[in-house]
């Protein structure tokens, strides 16, 4: 079949870094040209995913499509690809983000080569974490994933002006929160604080295993004392954590999000917090399985307390891109808890909920870059009766909103759903209790938010007449692609998330038998 | 005999022949013994890959083995990167004196490739100092400023106690050991010998001092800072390697008994090196500052491929030598192009370099990343072989310290990749034109941090190589 022909992994991994390579050969000034590249690199790996997807044989589960090649065998280092069902979901789920995303920053207005080049290379990072079976290659394609952010941010990010109040409000101005290089600074110093424990678990993991080697199949049959385990784990869990928002290493995320420009918006809270959550659901779990079940009572009593501080920290916010960034770390908790349940639902829960969130996200940071470039600005309360205005941006933006509080028929509930159902069954079913207040709260300011947007009486940021005489307007050309492909997918999955499900099914089953034994 | 010496003896023929020529050139001619000077090395390079200069002489205190042999070819690269890279220097600022630079250079080179032959105190103390006083004259070779005169005085004065403390240890060796050499196969010192382990810790302060490590750490910053730069580029790589070598030599030959004592040592150097210098270069906004304390951190984790106490820890540190000679000397290129372009050394002045040079600031962005530890560049692979060698010895603390230290370190060096590519405000747009000379050397450098980057095993089959003769 295909998976002994073709390197399919491979495939998708590298397309996206060779139309980097491609794009740094031409000039700047081509417009057309370094979009249609970026573009078509992009549509080749989201074929290969397709492919993927549908030869992919979930009867069997297990790693497939496996692809090795040694590097420094005296290290035990190779090239070893393969993905599972979970793998890919989430790869399915980058290559959405990734078309949506190039569409969304079509009309970058200036270096818009580098920043297709960074952004391709970003992807190939992420790529290569959910296939890479080589604990080294892993490290390698999380930190490519991880650095282009910062130039990412620093030079595309906005800036929103904050004014401290208080004893400290000096500090904090001359620390210029909420400008772009802040949100950078931050973002990329604790993802790399993070990468710094990881590589310390990783090596940890080599030097106690004595297999001298850095191949995940064969550390998965080595099982450590559960001390050693335990400190593991928790290297990982802290490492990987801060990338996935996990309370409380999550305070660069709202400050990152906000900071930086919609599609790296959409491709860190929609695929990279996804990665840390990866991390440590394939190597944490997958690799001390005896510490996730002893930790697992801590990371869901930890998971739940991110659903309630996100919730509520979003209903706190007058700036809409804090609004969505905040909900990151609220959903962000809901796949942690599904991890934490360590049953078959609930974890099957955690995985579609990191497709449906990484989807609904997207879609939504996609939006809020829509509305701000019409009107100019992102504070709630000056904005209102949009609908009237720009009714296609409402539409989809609604759908965003209801997904998030998990409106049945769209995607997030079947997620949302499946967790609190395997929170309820598992071991500590007080989880359901938090968990539950958190999706309310949730309710309460995703429709207040589209309420005071998009309908009440009509309000225009006051900025926005000196700089946009014309006035609001609706979509036009390009930008209806990314919310059209991305609300399209939440509601496939929400009417019929079967195939998902089936996808990720036996997988999800042997992890859990590996934890559980 | 003589055959294993062929590397020295050529050396020294050819400085004298840049000695004879400087006596009789006149004052605008000068300017090609900065050429030959690199011809010469080019040639000494070329004679170190022969395999007949194999063995041991004088009864066995000069010994060129593998590991020596591939030392003195990092010199050798070291050296010449600095000579083409300060060429120009040379002849815009050092005019008529360019003859006395590039001789104390090859005459520094000299010293190091004697030491790293030694295995007798004495010979080595010799060169050592032949090592270590060209350094002090050409750190103060840019008379007319007084902090070059300053940094000078302050690296003569660290220098001649280290070399006093040299002394003293080896005169407690002798007393202990009653030999300065350490030949045979059986142990000179034992495990609780008093005497012995006082000359360790003495000799390992005399070294402390070259190689930078803490609490020897004060004369660098003020050193870099005065001196020339394309000069500091060499000094802030090929004396402290020199010294590694001494140190690398000497522990695992003569010390190998007391192994379990001095890890212990070298550990605490190496997490209070790294400590301080990442933490002071935080705080830097001169360049040449921020690089001597960055350098500073680096010596910290080279060491603890040292204390690791195996031979894969120290495999892994001359990986590390090669990484570091590339990505820092690069760095200090770039320094110096600006320097020329801007008048000034303070961090502003790399903002908006990209608009300025595309080409500088790429290559400077490069060796950032290498410094910091980033995948792609050989700067990635060597903290990581360093850390996985601490690993295996068990110093997993120590690997977690390095590790955080590593993201202070990226906060310092991101700082000037923001200065150059996101920063906004200066206005200035002139293009900034770089020496063909410094081209090429900035060249070479990023070629090979990219290069090696993306195949390391080269340099790893080397560093294996290199160490294939300790036991």
């Amino acid at each position: 079949m295909t998976s002994e022909t073709l390197p399919i992994l491979s495939l998708i991994t590298l397309s996206p870094f060779i139309g980097a390579v491609i794009l740094l050969l031409q000039p700047e000034r081509w417009y057309l040209p370094i979009r249609l590249t970026a573009l078509s690199f992009s549509i080749i790996s989201f074929l290969g995913s397709i492919i993927a997807t549908l030869y992919y044989d979930s009867e069997l589960g297990g790693f497939q499509f496996n692809e090795y090649i040694p590097i420094v065998q005296s290290l035990g280092i190779g090239y070893h690809l393969g993905a599972d069902g979970i793998s890919i979901v989430l790869i399915l789920l980058t290559s959405f983000i990734l078309i949506a995303g190039v569409f969304a920053s079509w009309t970058i207005p200036f270096r818009s080569k580098e920043f297709y080049i960074l952004l391709l290379l970003l992807v190939t990072g992420v790529f290569g974490v959910f296939v890479s079976l080589d604990l080294f290659l892993f490290f390698l394609f999380y930190e490519l994933a991880v650095l282009p952010m910062y130039l990412l941010i620093g030079i595309w990010g906005s800036s929103t002006k904050i004014v401290a109040k208080g004893p400290f409000a000096r500090a904090i101005m001359d620390m210029g929160l909420g400008s772009k290089e802040y949100g950078a600074m931050k973002l990329t110093l604790y993802l790399l604080f993070g990468s710094a424990f990881i590589l310390v678990a990783i090596l940890g993991l080599y030097s106690f295993s004595g297999l001298k080697t850095f191949d995940y199949i064969a550390l998965e049959g080595v099982i450590l004392p559960s001390s050693v385990q335990n400190w593991l784990f928790l290297l990982l869990y802290v490492g990987f954590g801060s990338l996935a928002g996990v309370w409380p290493i999550h305070t660069w995320s709202p400050d990152g999000h906000a900071a930086a420009p919609t599609a790296t918006s959409m491709m860190h809270a929609g695929v990279l917090m996804k990665l840390g959550a990866y991390g440590i659901i394939r190597l944490g779990m997958g690799l001390f399985p005896d510490a996730a079940q002893t930790l697992a009572p801590m990371i869901g009593t930890i998971a739940v307390i991110n659903i309630v501080y996100g919730a509520l920290g979003a209903m706190w916010q007058r700036d809409l891109k804090y609004v969505v960034a905040y909900s990151s770390v609220s959903h962000m908790g809901i796949v942690m808890l599904g991890a934490a349940t360590l049953n078959e639902m609930g974890l099957n829960g955690s995985v579609l909920q990191m497709f449906s969130h990484g989807i609904m996200t997207g879609l939504l940071f996609a939006l809020v870059g829509l509305i701000y470039e019409k009107a100019h600005s992102r504070e709630i309360l000056q904005m209102g009766g949009f609908a009237k205005r720009m009714p296609g941006i409402a539409t989809f933006f609604a759908i965003g909103a209801l997904t998030s509080l998990g409106l049945p028929g769209l995607s997030g509930f079947v997620a949302e759903l499946l967790v609190f159902l395997g929170a309820w069954k598992s071991s500590h079913s007080w989880w359901l209790i938090p968990a539950v207040f958190g999706a309310f709260i949730t309710a309460v300011y995703a429709l207040r938010v589209l309420k005071w947007i998009f309908f009440g009486t009509e309000k225009e940021p006051e900025i926005n007449h000196k700089e946009n005489p014309n006035g609001l307007k609706d979509a036009i050309g390009v930008e209806w692609i990314a919310p059209i492909i991305l609300s399209a997918v939440l509601i496939v999955v929400g009417l019929y998330p079967k195939p998902l499900l089936k996808l990720m099914d036996a997988s999800v089953i042997d992890l859990l038998q590996r934890v559980l034994k | 005999m003589f055959k294993l010496l062929t590397l020295e003896i050529a050396l020294t023929i050819g400085i004298f022949v840049i000695f004879l020529l400087d006596l009789f050139l006149q004052r605008e001619t000068k300017k090609i013994l900065g050429y030959l000077s690199f011809l010469l090395l080019i040639i000494v390079l070329g004679i170190s890959m022969s395999k007949s200069i194999y063995g041991t002489a004088f009864s066995g205190t000069f010994v060129s083995d593998s590991f020596a042999v591939t030392m003195k070819q990092i010199f050798l690269i070291a050296t010449g990167l600095a000579v083409l890279g300060s060429i120009s220097h040379t002849e815009k600022k050092l005019k008529g004196r360019e003859g006395e630079y590039y001789l104390l250079l090859l005459f520094s080179l000299l010293g190091m490739m004697i030491t790293v032959s030694s295995r007798e105190l004495l010979l080595l103390l010799v060169g050592f100092e032949l090592m270590s006083i060209p350094l002090y004259v050409l750190s103060g070779f840019d008379k007319e400023n007084p902090r070059s005169v300053e940094g000078a005085l302050k690296i003569f004065m660290f220098g001649t106690v280290s070399s006093a403390l040299l002394l003293l240890g080896i005169g407690i060796f002798f007393a202990a050991t009653g030999t300065t050499s350490w030949l045979a196969e059986q142990p000179l010192i034992g495990l609780n010998d008093p005497l012995g382990n006082l000359a360790l810790i003495i000799l390992l302060a005399g070294f402390g001092f070259k190689i930078a490590s803490f609490p020897f750490q004060f004369w660098v910053p003020d050193t870099y800072e005065g001196a020339p730069t394309p000069f500091v580029a060499f000094l802030s790589v090929a004396p402290k390697i020199a010294g590694f070598g001494i140190l690398f030599r000497f522990f695992f030959e003569a010390l190998e008994p007391l192994a379990s004592t001095w890890t212990i040592y070298i550990i605490w150097l190496s997490a209070l090196t790294m400590i301080v210098g990442n933490l002071l270069a935080l705080p830097q906004r001169n360049i040449k500052r921020l690089l001597a304390y960055s350098g500073i951190a680096h010596i910290g984790y080279i060491l603890l491929g040292l204390a690791s106490g195996s031979k894969f820890g120290l495999e892994m540190s001359v990986f590390y030598f090669v990484a570091y000679l590339f990505s820092n000397m690069g760095a200090f290129f770039v320094a110096e192009v600006v320097h020329r372009a801007t008048g000034s050394d303070d961090l502003d002045s790399y903002s908006r370099l990209y608009r300025r040079s595309p080409f500088l600031s790429l290559a400077m962005l490069v060796f950032l990343l290498s410094l910091g530890g980033i995948p792609f560049v050989i700067g990635f692979w060597a903290k990581l072989y360093i850390f996985l060698a601490a690993a295996e010895a068990g110093y997993i603390f120590i690997v977690f310290l390095g590790a955080l230290l590593t993201v202070v370190a990226l906060s310092y060096y991101l700082n000037i990749a923001r200065k150059m590519y996101i920063e906004e405000g200066i206005k200035e747009t002139s293009r900034i034109s770089i020496p063909i000379d410094l081209k090429i050397s900035i060249g070479i450098s990023t070629l090979a941090v990219i290069v090696l980057g993306l195949y390391p095993k080269g340099v790893v089959w080397l560093a294996v190589k290199a160490i294939s003769n300790f036991q």
